[in-house]
């Protein structure tokens, strides 16, 4: 079917409109760059948001950004750049991920940055894509427009509707101008590197830097493989820490944290940048030909989920993964799926999770198999799930926006 | 304020009510007297008193569950509270609702340095989470002015902010998880140790929800590394409009300062007559201005804000050289409620927000109101995020004054959302705000709110007559318009 690209909200309304007379469902994608992740819409007319686009209003002393969701995160970066300010979360480009099964790939829009609440590395100390929108407005699923929030950094007037948009995958509402707060872009960067022996050691010393006041933005973990496809190759596994801020500062953390601990070095900014892109944009682990998981755990958890998973996985076959944010971020490649039987090592992923602590564990990239034997997003529990369908019909009762692109019956 | 129409039939039945609830809970965790009762009877916007039907102090999640599958059945209506501090009448009792006290939730859990959190039972106070964590050098960011009191199950359902919101964000920036309790008497666990979740954002929902949604039994705070420097600047300004822009200077020089606070002159000299903290009485807008981190960044950037703030035409300026000069410089700002308080033998706290660039125009027209309604008005605002407080002066025991001061407030608030901004900032809608509402949200806005209230709570059992103007069935909301009056799907259950 050919597909929609409306260009204001009420043809967006339109489109909810005859879905709904026509008992038709609306496959929903902003530009498209991740729509291998969740699954594909059957049956749906497809719609596309790449119209809604353009900056409506910037206040770089207000620390205020509005656009329309579908603008380009390519024109968003252009024009945050030019106030020397960004967007505090650090927004991944998954072009890298999914480029090979998705030839249309591209840096995405920032609606679809907002649908699937994806937050770089910065996210340890500045939170996600979710605490940086401040409103909306929006189509429902029920064809009517509704706003959310407000267009200053401070408000707590009626719900947070802006936290329950961010992550629903176009499964809520379809949204259109939308207000984002923004930061200053930090005057220096600077990233310095550590020896680890295992990842238990790892994670220890991350926590320590972060117990003393000299701020880092941004802790990873390479494995030594991983390290050394980012050019570090030392043959052991490195602990990265990235400070930012003003020059004096960043200079002075990063001597006080090279005299506390022994063995570290430093890169410089123009290294450390790209080093944190191979991290945050997940290009590391791009070239796999395995199922690609993303998992949210306690920063503590991260080495008895790793060592679980090495436990079950063929001696033959390296596990193949790095951390971020302190370790509370795990990307990890696992073999990929052939028969129903072998669904074990998702299975077993989430299994160790929840003895864990708890966490999500979501398959973001697969040959389209794994999925089918196992859900792709972590599936809720009864009370949890029986609220998720509520929620979904108070929005959008005749599932017409993305059904089952997150869960069956969402 | 028009409460709904108390449930006759419920208070008819409080006998059995109150009863039942003893079976539930220890006999002392039911108060039933009218004294006991008493105590309970407002919270922090203390103009509002009324009995609830009966309060309960439960203290185990089972108790509360119980509780609330039992009042669920039954169809009794429950306003939960944490310490009663909100300014917004959120805890504000009903006369047929049982009042769900959590004070006695009242440990920490677990502190995990390893992972940067607290897990703690709701009742727990505010500054209790950072005197838990100071000796690790660790502290919680969210500071209200009542956080030797408030909650942090209050500071959850009211999404509580403070004076460093616009560096370290409110409560939702710093909450990982919660345990909740519906009204159907099922527990959830929202988040956890974790950073992000993979579902729909149910904690982000919760979190300033004001106590309508369910009721938090347990919470994971994040914890940060206290800065290992704090400094302030004390700047007076003899025209407001160049206080205004020296705020707008500082954040476009890519300076994000801990705290940021504006006081007007009757602020000024009320907090002065109070606790001399040293401000200029002759200013007529006073800037605090704090930064903090590492030592070497905080002295580089404070001699960056002087030259700033004395560009943008400062009348005078002072740089804490020691911690207790910083702590006096804030005294006066942190004495201002009270200071006013003297001044006055009532007053009333506004909480909207502005975009700061209307700053100037805002003072204006406060100062019009002020004449117009022939009340006086002390203003201290969060300027780094344009919170304003304004603090209109009345007296209760004069007729009509309160009605006046409250018409005042609220035209403050349409002013604020005229100039862009929003009703509340940081003190949450409540009763206070309940009608105003429309103002700011459009009928289609508020009933897309109230659907998702429907999901949680069907029969609007729990903290009904806050924050929404009009209470709507909902069945009512659930009723869609279907293009040429199909309605495909007819087995779908609406609501």
């Amino acid at each position: 079917m050919t597909p929609q690209h409306p260009q204001h909200l009420d043809d967006v309304l339109s489109l909810i409109k005859d879905a709904m007379a026509d008992g038709a469902a609306l496959a929903i994608v902003g530009h498209g760059s991740k729509s291998d992740w969740g699954y594909p819409v059957a049956e749906a007319r497809p719609v596309v948001l790449d119209r809604l686009s353009g900056v409506i209003d910037y206040q770089p002393e207000e620390l205020i950004l509005t656009v329309r969701a579908g603008t380009a995160m390519t024109e968003i970066n252009k024009a945050l750049a030019k106030q020397n300010q960004m967007l505090g979360f650090e927004p991944p480009d998954l072009g890298e991920l999914y480029g090979a099964n998705n030839p249309s790939s591209n840096k995405g829009s920032i609606g679809g940055v907002l649908a699937t609440n994806l937050s770089g590395s910065r996210r340890l100390t500045a939170g996600a894509a979710r605490d940086f929108l401040l409103g909306f407005e929006a189509a429902s699923g029920r064809g009517e427009r509704f706003r959310s929030g407000g267009k200053v950094v401070k408000n707590v007037t009626g719900y947070d509707l802006s936290k329950l948009i961010c992550g629903s995958f176009g499964t809520l509402a379809i949204m259109d101008e939308i207000t984002l707060k923004t930061l200053p872009k930090p005057e220096a960067t600077k990233s310095l590197i550590f020896p680890a022996d295992d990842l238990a050691a790892a994670g220890k010393h991350i926590a320590a830097i972060l117990a003393t006041p000299h701020e880092p933005s941004a802790a990873a973990i390479l494995p030594a493989d991983m390290a050394a496809k980012a050019g570090y190759d030392m043959a052991k596994m490195l602990v990265v820490i990235r400070l930012e801020g003003f020059a004096i500062s960043v200079n002075a953390r990063a001597d006080a944290l090279l005299a506390l601990y022994a063995g570290g070095d430093e890169i410089d900014d123009k290294a450390s940048q790209s080093l944190w892109q191979l991290i945050t944009n997940t290009v590391l682990l791009a070239d796999s030909q395995g199922d690609i998981w993303k998992v949210s755990c306690p920063a503590t958890a991260a080495p008895a989920i790793i060592q679980g998973l090495k436990d079950i996985l063929p001696k033959d076959l390296p596990l193949r993964y790095y951390a971020d944010w302190a370790g509370g971020l795990l990307w990890l490649d696992l073999p990929s799926q052939v028969t129903p039987a072998d669904v074990a090592y998702g299975a077993r992923l989430r299994q160790i999770l929840a003895d864990h602590g708890g966490g999500f564990a979501q398959l973001i990239r697969d040959s389209n198999i794994t999925r089918q034997y196992l859900p792709a997003f972590q599936p809720l529990a009864d009370a949890q799930f029986g609220l998720h369908k509520r929620i979904k019909a108070a929005f959008d009762p005749m599932r017409v926006l993305n059904p089952g692109r997150m869960h069956h019956d969402i | 304020m028009q409460m709904p129409e108390p449930d006759a039939d419920i208070i008819a039945r409080r006998d059995s009510i109150v009863a039942t609830l003893k079976t539930m809970l220890p006999a002392t965790s039911v108060v039933d007297s009218a004294e006991g009762r008493r105590a309970y009877d407002a919270d922090g916007l203390s103009a509002y008193r009324q009995l609830p039907l009966v309060v309960v102090l439960p203290e185990t999640v089972e108790q509360v569950a119980a509780i609330m599958k039992y009042c669920h059945h039954e169809g009794i209506k429950i306003v939960p509270r944490g310490s009663g501090t909100s300014l917004s009448g959120g805890a504000l009792p009903l006369a047929d609702a049982v009042l769900m006290a959590m004070g006695k939730f009242n440990r920490i859990l677990d502190i995990d340095y390893d992972n940067r959190c607290v897990v703690t039972q709701p009742g727990v106070t505010n500054l209790a989470i950072t005197q838990a964590v100071e000796s690790k050098g660790f502290y919680y960011a969210p500071d209200p002015s009542s956080q030797i009191a408030c909650s942090v199950g209050g500071n959850v359902a009211e999404n509580s902010g403070g004076v460093h919101c616009l560096k370290y964000g409110l409560t939702t920036n710093n909450l990982m998880g919660v345990e909740m309790v519906t009204i159907e008497g099922e527990i959830l666990r929202l988040g956890g140790k974790h950073l992000d979740a993979g579902d729909y954002d149910l904690l982000g929902v919760m979190t300033g929800s004001e106590g309508l949604l369910g009721v938090v039994t347990e919470v994971t705070l994040r914890i940060l590394q206290s800065p290992a420097t704090r400094r302030a600047v004390l700047v007076g300004f003899d025209e407001t409009a160049a206080a205004a822009s020296a705020v707008g200077d500082i954040i476009a020089a890519g300076i994000i300062p801990a705290g940021m606070e504006m006081m007007d002159s009757l602020a000024i000299n009320a907090a002065e007559d109070f606790v001399n903290a040293g401000y200029p009485r002759q200013a007529s807008a006073l800037l605090i201005i704090e930064l903090d981190g590492p030592e070497i960044e905080v002295n580089a950037l404070i001699d960056r804000v002087a030259d700033l703030v004395n560009t943008a035409g400062a009348s005078s300026l002072k740089i804490s050289e020691t911690e207790e000069e910083r702590e006096r410089f804030w005294a006066g700002r942190k004495a201002a409620f009270p200071a006013v308080g003297r001044i006055s033998p009532d007053y009333l706290c506004m909480d909207g927000t502005i975009p700061r660039r209307a700053l100037p125009d805002m003072m204006i027209r406060i100062a019009s109101l002020s004449q117009q309604y022939g009340l006086r008005v002390a203003n201290v605002f969060h300027a780094g995020d344009g919170n304003l407080h304004p603090l209109i002066l009345f007296d209760a025991n004069q007729p009509d004054e309160l009605k006046r001061a409250e018409d005042f407030g609220a035209d403050i608030l349409r002013a604020c959302v005229e100039m862009g901004g929003v009703l509340t900032g940081e003190h949450g809608v409540g009763v206070e705000k309940r009608d105003l509402m429309p103002i700011q949200f459009s009928e289609d806005d508020l009933k897309q709110q109230q659907r998702l209230k429907c999901a949680f709570d069907a029969d609007h059992l729990l903290n009904p007559g806050k924050v929404f103007p009009q209470l709507h069935r909902c069945a009512e909301l659930g009723r869609l318009h279907v293009h040429h009056g199909k309605m495909p799907f007819p087995e779908l259950p609406r609501f």
